[in-house]
């Protein structure tokens, strides 16, 4: 038994402290963050832990994990497609192997297998082609039959009777799942040791620039001077970036997710399947947890629709057909920042003193460790670090699109 | 004692008969649902009961005595139903292979095997129950604190944490049944067969609407099927179950209304999209279709999606449960549970009882318990002025009502044996922050059954999916409905009415407005309005959000998921102060009854943790679905699309092995690939290539459309002429690409890929619609044609008899297109080849697909006509050096990399792409697609194999510079060759590479495209 519970059960609710506090916020700070997500919190946890930086604000306009960080279906991977996706990717999945013990807090990083399914031979070749490029970069990642899936899923009908029979699938055995909230409150309390404020319900809702520099953000709660902002708030972020000028190329999507009601455990690995557009696991409650595509238009609306449990209900059958009598529970929608080439846009923009960390689209769960880090980095140190310079801004005015659309889409 | 009193203490038939034969049921009552002369058989554990028609699973277990049906989530305590109602998930049962049933809403059948879930070994003995005397460790959210060090043991601990968790199986050999969906329309749709909900069909159906009512119950009646006592109604008092009875004759006998139970409503989404499932059909049910001899079946379950013009929520409230210790003890009930019991199943609910009750409705189901037979020992009330009525006949009847005392505690195993009660330490009534007992007043009372009546919460839920704002009433200490959304209405208890007349008279208002909106009647007179108000704001008043009684470890706020009040307390400490951050870290309300009996108390206790109002703490966000739904029927028969090209059948017929190509079913090959090939090349072959997209364009603009789609130059292009083309995205990416013929008389013909056809139609039409101003129509023919390709050196001289088309080479050359008739149908032709051989494309109306293709294997046979499939097809147009878009390029291809730069004219002043390629020809390619040959012609590398080159720095000593998309042994050429990406600096041909095939270096080198009859003599001759 951990200490921590040892204590708590035997001193009582006394040995409580909050995991984070409300403090006052003040007029200035050297950096103000705009988003409670997890890309927020690992910038302000890693600018105070890793070089010591600790003037630093998240402003949340609701609670922290309100948006896609708390609403996402918490799947980490690193068999992207590209070798600087690879690269990048991998360095978030290692930071999760350890962030339990970091925050003395465990995130139940359940690195429990995923396999991305193939129904068509052009489907079958892109797997090839990710393991292959895996491989090279160090990543365990392969390419395994029907016969081989069977053995690790034997929930799945693998006969040819399925519309779109398996033809094999893309095995990435570190790949797994985390408990999302748990990340984003593991950040929060390290944050907040180390200094940093956090402000819940505190809105952004201007930005100041002079002569092309930030000086300041407006809130609900009054104005903060500040050099240095960061728009880390996803779904949201071209409103941010709209009030300091600078346009994204970014636009938001309703992505929904369900779950079931609690069974035994039945599914150890976490499945994906492009061409059915659908992806589920088994959470450690015991819920099947899964989604589909984002939504065919733009919108803010994070409510659910039949419609979309109605489809996703039917390609899970297609390749379960034993679960037809258990019940879906809870639905819900997130928002979803995407970007033309499926790839993050991290760093500067035309405007000094405004830091972008969005176009984390469907997949921007898993980078939130190394993006939070990076970005860190890149304030600390005034320059983009190499690993993150493939998703620079001036990408889009360049034509150096990166080419994660085929990995990134409905693989989370 | 008023006449009211009276009768429900001593109705004629009331007093159980002393005689009854049926052990622990009462006798039979109108207001009974069971029928005792249909006894049914059933199992529970392996063991045999008798239950009766019309019983439920928990009711029939009831009675015979069965209190612990299953083990809760967390601590595996002992559990049984406690609310008798679809949000009673206290202890879900299994019944035959559906796991996670509610025992409360399940109907027995013959023959049915229920079983308990989450216990281990059994029931009775289970050893998970024994984290129960541990759960000082397992505060709220110990999983966060605990299991991660060192750190591999965690999946050690995550396997047993799982295997703890969840609560129903499932098994693989569950078979797909049989679900179905139904649409339906209404103006007027009722949520809810209650009082207020019958009466606003009533209401609504005499303005000649069309009106649905819904109800989750096999009944109608809603809260008056269960209660006997007299209600007020505008028409004099009435007993509540004949009430309900009359109103359901009518409603059921009302042509305008259709009535549909056993279906929840689950969703409600914009424009009033309703999603509703019907469950339940049983063996004995008369509308049952289970004929054996025919085939229609009662489906498992039916999804109701119902497009209503207007909507009556009229679906009630949930009772609620008061929190203390213990409380979630089986035996615990509310007082809705005890009537439930008593008088729609004649069930006994216990033998002693002690009620606690803070309401009208607590002293009324003490009251009724007596007629029942049922000793009551003491009702404890926490009012400090119970209704006198009421109190003078419990009195009378030797029942002890004290209003100064509290329950502090159950007790009991598995099963109440008694309370404790203690006197109050505050004078009720009761504010949020519960009261103390007065120590050394603690006294034990020996009882079988607590039943408890604190007030009730309207089930808003489905009222938040409508955009419906709910405020808190402080006088009722409920969330009610202060702003709906136009159409939406709501009635009843729903939205706080409680006596009877409120509810029917607010029913009938919302009915007839409900029905005004959408063009029946003139709405609600304003008398009728103003009554409404007037009687609602006479109902006596809840004067506090009692939650609960402190003092106890064990007081549950939440059964599903065994939160208690402690952990409640505990995670606001933690800092987890908001509602959805408190549901999040504590899992409240996460459970799958997702917190209808928890949510009103989880609220009270959050703001008094952070010494906040209940509005200022507010509630959460419902979500759909209001209530769990089987992924059965969400699905349907889940029909997956599938397309058929007309000589499907003849494929078959033919051996041939069929692929997917996109919802197509296309053949693979019909023998050996490599002989497709040959028989094609040096004679004659057909191919079915229906599944292309194919797109009629008209009109005097489309050469201007041409221009915008495709990369390369257009309006030059001849009447009779085809032409290949590349078409781009607004990023310079290759994203489709086909030939499209000038037929003269502005039409024009385009083929696209398969895959690509449905979004370039899409995106034609779009920009049409939107800011291309040309005079083009576009029709999308892709399956209205059928298309096959007669290709080979021998196909003018098979092709010639069959038409009247002139196929003289100079008559008709390659990259030419013709119409005419090929046998006689009409035909468009076109002389183009991706297999490198002189060829015939056909495009014919569908009908005559087969006729055609059937004509030319017949024309062709003295040519030993090889008719080919996709596989060889591929190896044709690989011989070739054609790439196929999607396959040979990604999502990072521009023309130039594909040497297509013929194809990009960046002179022409627009097209889709322009931009960007124009940025990209500037700063150049870093990659280039061309061909290859593996030096040893045995080794085919397998399609993305990648291309390497030694780096020390990198995991595996190999980085990647290229990789192979296309790869084939030609059987014509004898050699591996294919497609492959290299950095420009080495495309150039001679080059060597070394390629990763299963992780062994294979070299290969870079050869000129085609590999095939170079100059396309073949192809032009
Ligand atoms: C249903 C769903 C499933 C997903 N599944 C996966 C998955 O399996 N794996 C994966 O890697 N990714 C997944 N994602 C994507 C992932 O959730 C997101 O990319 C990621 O959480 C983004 O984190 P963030 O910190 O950048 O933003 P968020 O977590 O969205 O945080 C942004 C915050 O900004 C706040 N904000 C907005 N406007 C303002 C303002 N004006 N002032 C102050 N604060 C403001 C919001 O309240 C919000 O809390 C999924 C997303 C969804 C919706």
């Amino acid at each position: 038994m951990s200490l921590k519970l040892l204590k708590q059960g035997l001193n009582g609710s006394k040995s409580l402290t909050p995991m984070w506090r409300e403090q006052p916020i003040k007029d200035r700070y050297d950096v103000v963050i705009i988003g409670g997500g997890v890309h927020g919190l690992a910038t302000a946890y890693y600018l105070a832990k890793n070089h010591g930086i600790t003037d630093v604000a998240i402003l949340e306009k609701r609670y922290i994990g309100r948006g896609g960080s708390g609403r996402n279906t918490t799947i980490v991977r690193s068999n992207y497609l590209t070798p600087e996706g690879i690269l990048f990717y991998d360095e978030s999945l290692k930071l999760y192997e350890d962030l339990s013990q970091d925050f003395d807090f465990n995130i139940m990083f359940s690195q429990r297998g995923h396999l991305t399914l193939a129904h068509t031979d052009a489907s079958l070749r892109t797997m090839r082609w990710r393991a292959e490029v895996n491989q090279l970069q160090g990543v365990d990642s392969r390419v395994i039959s029907p016969d081989e899936i069977k053995e690790l899923v034997p929930f799945m009908d693998l006969s040819d009777h399925p519309r779109f029979p398996v033809m094999g699938a893309l095995y990435h055995p570190p790949g797994g799942v985390v408990r999302h909230d748990a990340v984003v409150w593991g950040y929060a309390h390290g944050a907040d040791k180390r200094g940093v404020h956090i402000h819940q319900l505190t809105e952004v809702t201007g930005i100041d620039v002079e002569q092309n520099k930030v000086v300041a953000v407006q809130t609900n709660r009054g104005r903060i001077k500040t050099g240095t902002v960061v728009n880390a708030t996803a779904g949201w972020c071209t409103l941010i970036a709209d009030m300091a000028g600078v346009k994204l190329p970014v636009e938001t999507r309703p992505l929904q997710a369900a779950v079931s009601e609690p069974l035994k455990p039945f599914l150890d690995t976490v499945i994906v399947s492009g061409t059915l557009h659908f992806y589920l696991s088994q959470s450690d409650r015991g819920e099947i947890v899964t989604g589909a595509s984002v939504d065919p238009y733009t919108s803010y609306s994070m409510d659910a629709t039949l419609g979309f449990a109605e489809g996703l209900a039917g390609h899970i059958l297609e390749l379960f057909p034993s679960l037809g009598k258990v019940r879906l529970m809870r639905q819900w929608a997130g928002l979803c920042d995407m970007t033309p080439d499926y790839s993050p846009i991290m760093g500067f923009t035309p405007v000094e003193g405004f830091l972008v960390d969005v176009g984390w689209g469907t997949y921007g769960f898993k980078t939130g460790p190394v993006s939070g880090k990076r970005m860190a980095e890149l304030i600390a140190t005034n320059r983009t670090p190499d690993l993150i310079a493939p998703f620079k801004y001036d990408r889009f005015f360049e034509g150096r699109l990166v080419g994660e659309k085929g990995a990134a889409s409905v693989g989370r | 004692m008023s006449t009211k009193t009276k009768d429900a203490i001593n109705p004629e038939s009331q007093i159980q008969n002393p005689k009854s034969k049926i052990q622990n049921r009462l006798s039979s009552h109108p207001s009974h649902k069971v029928d005792y002369t249909r006894p049914i058989e059933f199992e529970f554990n392996g063991k045999k009961y008798t239950a009766f028609e019309g019983d439920t699973v928990a009711s029939a277990l009831w009675a015979a005595g069965v209190r612990v049906l299953g083990r809760s989530f967390k601590y595996h305590r002992p559990r049984g139903p406690f609310a008798l109602t679809s949000g009673d998930t206290n202890a879900m049962v299994r019944v035959g292979d559906e796991p996670n049933v509610r025992p409360s809403m399940k109907l027995v059948e013959p023959g049915m095997a229920v079983e308990s879930q989450n216990v281990w070994p059994s029931l009775n003995a289970d050893i998970m129950s024994l984290t129960s005397y541990g759960s000082r460790f397992m505060p709220v959210g110990f999983y966060y604190k605990a299991f991660f060090r060192p750190k591999a043991l965690w999946p050690t601990y995550e396997k047993v944490i799982r295997n703890a968790a969840g609560l129903g199986y499932v098994t693989t050999d569950t078979p797909d049944t049989y679900y179905d969906k139904k649409y339906e329309f209404a103006d007027v749709l009722v949520i809810g067969g209650g009082p207020a909900g019958m009466s606003a069909a009533l209401s609504a159906a005499k303005t000649g609407a069309r009106v649905m009512l819904l109800d989750e119950n096999p009944y109608l009646g809603g809260h008056l099927a269960y209660e006997r006592q007299s209600v007020d109604t505008k028409n004099g008092g009435a007993k509540a179950y004949e009430l309900a009875d009359q109103l359901a004759q009518q409603v059921l006998a009302h042509p305008n209304i259709q009535v549909e139970l056993n279906t929840s409503v689950f969703d409600i989404g914009y424009h009033l999209w309703v999603g509703a499932v019907k469950e339940g059909w049983t063996n004995t049910d008369p509308d049952s279709i289970q004929n054996p001899k025919s085939k229609i079946q009662n489906p498992e379950a039916r999804l109701l999606k119902i497009r209503a013009k207007s909507l009556v929520a009229a679906n009630g409230a949930f009772e609620q449960p008061l929190v203390f210790e213990n409380s979630d003890l089986p035996g615990v009930i509310l007082g809705s549970a005890a009537q439930r019991l008593m008088h729609l199943y004649g069930a006994t609910p216990g033998k002693r009882a002690v009620v606690l009750s803070a309401n009208r409705d607590g002293l009324q189901v003490a009251l009724d318990l007596l007629v029942a037979g049922v000793q009551v020992s003491v009702v404890i009330e926490l009012r400090d002025q119970p209704d006198s009525d009421l109190v003078t006949v419990l009195e009378s009847a030797g029942v002890p009502v004290k209003t100064d005392s509290i329950v502090t505690k159950a007790q009991g195993n598995k099963g109440v044996r008694g309370v404790f009660v203690s006197q109050a330490a505050k004078e009720l009534p009761l504010s949020p922050g519960g009261i103390k007992a007065i120590r050394g007043t603690k006294e034990f009372v020996i009882c079988d059954l607590l039943v408890t009546s604190v007030g009730w919460t309207p089930a808003t839920g489905l009222l938040y999916q409508a955009k419906g704002r709910m405020d808190y009433d402080e006088q009722r200490a409920e969330f009610l409905p202060a702003h709906l959304p136009p159409k939406v209405h709501a009635a009843g208890r729903v939205a706080g009415a409680h006596s009877v007349k409120a509810e029917l008279l607010e029913g009938e208002m919302a009915g007839l407005n409900a029905a005004a909106d959408v063009g029946f009647g003139k709405g609600a007179s304003k008398k009728l309005q103003n009554e409404v108000a007037k009687l609602k704001a006479a109902e006596p008043v809840r004067t506090s959000a009692l939650t609960y009684i402190p003092g106890g470890k064990k007081s549950f706020v939440s059964f599903d998921e065994d939160v208690s009040i402690k952990d409640v307390r505990d995670s606001v400490a933690e800092g987890y102060k908001s509602m959805e951050l408190l549901k999040r870290y504590s899992t409240l309300s996460m459970g799958p009854s997702q917190g209808k009996y928890e949510n009103a108390n989880t609220m009270a206790l959050c703001a008094e943790a952070n010494n906040q109002t209940i509005p200022e703490t507010g509630t959460t966000t419902g979500r759909p679905p209001f209530t769990s739904v089987p992924l059965g029927a969400l699905a349907g028969r889940h029909m997956e699309p599938v397309k058929y090209t007309p000589m499907h059948d003849w494929h078959i017929a033919r051996g041939a092995t069929m692929m997917n190509a996109g919802l197509w079913k296309r053949p693979e090959y019909y023998g050996d690939p490599a002989a497709e090939v040959v028989g094609t090349r040096n004679s004659l072959g057909i191919i079915d290539v229906g599944t292309l997209g194919k797109l009629r364009l008209y009109g005097k603009d489309v050469p201007k459309l041409l221009e915008m789609l495709y990369t390369n130059k257009w309006s030059k292009l001849a009447e009779g002429g085809v032409r290949y083309g590349v078409m781009c995205n607004e990023e310079g990416i290759v994203s489709d690409d086909g030939v499209t013929a000038n037929l003269g008389g502005d039409e024009w013909y385009m083929t696209a890929t398969t895959g690509g056809v449905t979004g370039l139609y899409q995106d034609i039409e779009w920009n049409l619609q939107s800011g291309w101003d040309f005079d083009v129509h576009a029709v999308n023919m892709t399956d209205d044609y059928a298309a096959m390709n007669l290709t080979g050196p021998n196909a003018r001289e098979v092709l010639q008899p069959l038409t009247d088309i002139d196929l003289n080479n100079e008559a008709f050359p390659y990259m030419a297109a013709r119409q005419g008739t090929v046998a006689g149908v009409p035909a468009i032709l076109m002389r183009i080849g991706f297999t490198g051989e002189l060829g015939y494309e056909m495009h014919v109306p569908a009908g005559y697909g087969l006729y055609l293709w059937e004509t030319l294997m017949d024309a062709g046979e003295t040519f030993n006509i090889t008719p080919f499939g996709v596989e060889a097809q591929r190896i044709m147009r690989l011989e070739k050096g054609h790439f196929i878009v999607g396959q040979d390029t990604d999502a990072l291809t521009n023309p130039f990399m594909a040497h297509l730069d013929w194809a990009v004219k960046l002179d022409k002043s627009d097209f889709l792409g322009k931009p960007s390629l124009v940025r990209i020809q500037k700063r150049g390619v870093e990659q280039k697609l061309v061909g290859y040959e593996m030096l040893d012609s045995n080794i085919v590398p397998e399609e993305a194999n990648q291309i390497v080159v030694p780096n020390p720095d990198r995991p595996i000593g190999l980085e990647t510079i290229g990789r192979v998309t296309s790869s084939r042994y030609s059987p014509t050429l004898e050699k591996s060759l294919g497609l492959c990406w290299l950095p420009v600096d080495q495309s150039e041909p001679g080059t060597e590479f070394t390629v990763r095939i299963r992780g062994e270096l294979h070299q290969g080198k870079v050869v000129p495209i085609p590999f095939y009859d170079p100059d396309g003599k073949r192809l032009k001759s």
